[in-house]
């Protein structure tokens, strides 16, 4: 991973920890996708980021990415985005069907979670047929 | 688009890895490549003409 990057990846979990500390300290927000508060969710989240940049520099791999992974993973994000606009198509008929209460929270983590898995299929699959 | 990859590496005795470090690319390229499942750019089937120590593309890729 280059310097720069991490640096970068790590202000960033840094700050959506610290957010997380301010929230709490503060006492703002209600329970949050399974956690207590978002401030709880955001700590647990800065603490993973951390531990995740942590664990790849210590891997410290030197990563080849060759046109053909570019050439992939460009198929696989068109595929995924094709994929959520079929999705929120679908979302909004069932929605007009019978009106879906779901927090926006909620909504969010599925649809990102839709994202990552499909993401994933779909370069699992390009890459055995390239 | 086929390749005579896999012909000139066993004839030089280089394995997939070392050719795959020689061009700077993945061995699941060069798998990808000697199965004829992956058409090349011109620039990596100028690099790899090059490993396999051949003057001239054609003599590696076949259109």
């Amino acid at each position: 991973m280059k310097n720069k990057q991490k640096t970068w990846r790590y202000i960033f979990a840094v700050v959506v920890l610290a957010i997380g500390i301010i929230l709490e300290y503060l006492k703002i927000g209600k329970e949050f996708l399974g956690f207590s508060s978002v401030g709880t969710w955001l700590i647990y989240i800065g603490f993973v980021m951390i531990v995740i940049i942590r664990l790849q520099f210590i891997k410290n791999k030197k990563r080849i990415i060759d046109e053909r992974m570019i050439k992939i993973s460009y198929k696989a994000t068109r595929i995924t985005f094709v994929a959520i606009i079929l999705v929120a198509f679908f979302i909004m008929i069932l929605d007009g069907i019978n009106p879906i209460n779901l927090a926006y929270s909620m909504f969010m983590s599925y649809l990102i979670c839709f994202m990552i898995i499909t993401y994933f299929i779909s370069y699992k699959i390009l890459e055995k047929h390239n | 688009m086929k390749t005579k990859i896999a012909f000139y590496r066993n004839k030089l005795g280089i394995t997939q890895q070392e050719l795959a470090d020689a061009v700077q690319i993945t061995r699941q390229t060069i798998i990808a490549l000697e199965q004829n499942k992956y058409n090349p750019s011109l620039e990596l089937a100028y690099k790899i003409t090059k490993a396999l120590k051949k003057k001239h593309i054609e003599e590696v890729f076949i259109l």
